[in-house]
């Protein structure tokens, strides 16, 4: 074993210690290290379930950092203990990242002492969902009580944030889009909130009344979703968000919730590790330059060529389990 | 799991560095210029924004868990401001994170900052690549710290 000490690091989680948060947060970010990352994971599990995780996902530059950074004073206001987790997208073609979100919110974050991590996707499509969850544990078995996901940008169909959190808010902005956007499938159907961003802007009440509309088209269960515009210039409907946020979260506590979150988190696990073989396994095995290279002069199928692969990557799990 | 043959520091997880001008000095071209070298170098890279105080780097610093901390000052203050976040990061107990450093610094200011931790201090017209180096250098370093190697 190496000098890094794993139990002090979750002593220090505990104790809501912010360097060791950082370190077991770049532990669980890292999978040279994931048998440590496992160790942390499994001991700080009786202290989580406690936090309520926030998704927030739309689409780019409609505000979703700006929300934030503007919901961190009023929840430090009200005595509670946030977290936050934002997400950047990676180079597809260098895995390098520019994580912007952080700079619209540092200035309150360091006055109020909010904790926010910034994750990127590294072009891998399962390797974030892994490190988003295990920090949000990470930062649940910390105490705090609300912790808030920031997606990338999300289009109509990265929908991996509805596994993640318990609560989603989907903000959008005026301008868009009209109805038939909003009836669309996808990033419109997985929203607990919706929130019309940029309030103070010209057509916005009708941004509001549009997907209220196309709600009441839909059968709503108990949860009623509500529709609020925010404006993070004049502050407007910041306190409501937070209220409603709450009110999902009570929803949240039912049993039949509580299974449908853990069937999420295991599906999510499952995929990410499998996603990340795969890559692993795309990328580094020699054995697949030969079914590439016979796709490619047209010998063999690109279909029966992805059987062989997988053939290789279930085969590697048996061997070292 | 199957370990692979490529398996180097920073395959499963990149160089993650911070970029910081603190003190007033609003002059960030340079540092978007890096800012693109660093992500085309395929770094993880945050950006301080303007006119962040050293506490605001530090705290970022240490919540982000990065590798390198890369701070520029074009206005004559390093000796000061970047003592200042080097000081802080020595008072958190954190040396496992090295500081580098750049702008307009003259000669024989370079040993004094060296003594306090931060290499590197490079001019104006340094070859990128020299610095991506230096940068990729330090995070090594730090990296293996922080893991316990």
């Amino acid at each position: 074993m190496t000098s890094l000490d794993i139990s002090k690091i979750v002593d220090g989680i505990l104790k809501g210690d912010t360097v060791s948060i950082s370190r077991a947060i770049s532990i669980v970010e890292n999978d040279l290290y994931s048998d440590r990352a496992l160790e942390i994971l499994q001991k700080i599990h009786p202290h989580t379930g406690r936090a309520h995780i926030v998704g927030i996902t739309g689409p780019p530059g409609v505000g979703k950092s700006s929300i934030i950074g503007s919901l961190v004073p009023i929840l430090s206001r009200k005595g509670r203990r946030a977290a936050i987790v934002a997400i950047d997208a990676s180079s597809p073609f260098t895995r390098g990242s520019i994580m912007g979100n952080r700079i619209r919110m540092q200035e309150n974050l360091t006055r109020y002492g909010t904790y926010m991590r910034s994750l990127s996707t590294r072009g891998l499509s399962g390797g974030l969902s892994f490190s988003a969850l295990g920090t949000a544990k990470i930062l649940d078995a910390a105490g705090f009580d609300t912790v808030i996901l920031e997606t990338v940008g999300a289009g109509q169909s990265d929908l991996d944030i509805m596994r993640l959190a318990a609560t989603v808010v989907v903000v959008l902005a005026p301008g868009l889009g009209d109805e038939i956007q909003a009836i669309k499938a996808g990033l419109m159907e997985i929203a607990h909130l919706f929130v019309i961003n940029k309030s103070d802007r010209e057509g916005s009440f009708q941004s509001i009344k549009d997907i209220q509309d196309i709600l009441l088209t839909a059968p709503q269960g108990e949860w009623k979703i509500p529709v609020i515009g925010t404006s993070t210039i004049t502050g407007d409907g910041l306190e409501e968000l937070i209220q409603k946020m709450d009110d999902h979260s009570m929803v949240n506590r039912s049993g039949k919730d509580r299974n449908r979150l853990a069937r999420n988190e295991l599906n999510l696990i499952v995929e990410s590790e499998l996603m990340k073989l795969a890559s692993r396994e795309m990328e580094e095995n020699d054995g697949i330059s030969e079914i590439i290279s016979q796709v490619a002069d047209g010998s063999k199928d690109p279909f029966s060529g992805s059987r062989s692969i997988i053939f290789r990557i279930t085969r590697d799990i048996h061997e070292e389990p | 799991m199957a370990v692979g043959k490529s398996q180097s520091l920073f395959r499963d997880k990149p160089v993650k560095v911070l970029l910081a001008k603190p003190g007033i000095d609003g002059h960030d071209r340079g540092m978007f210029v890096l800012a693109r070298a660093f992500r085309d170098a395929g770094m993880d890279v945050l950006y301080a924004g303007l006119l962040p105080t050293p506490e605001e780097v530090v705290d970022t610093a240490v919540n982000e868990d990065v590798d390198v901390i890369a701070l520029s000052l074009l206005n004559g203050a390093h000796l000061v401001v970047f003592k200042k976040v080097a000081d802080l990061m020595r008072s958190r107990g954190i040396d496992d994170i090295a500081i580098v450093g750049g702008g307009t610094i003259p000669e024989p200011d370079r040993p004094k900052l060296e003594k306090i931790g931060v290499s590197g201090n490079f001019g104006p017209g340094t070859p990128l690549s020299v610095i991506i180096e230096h940068v990729t250098e330090r995070a090594a370093q730090a990296r293996k710290k922080k893991m316990g190697e």
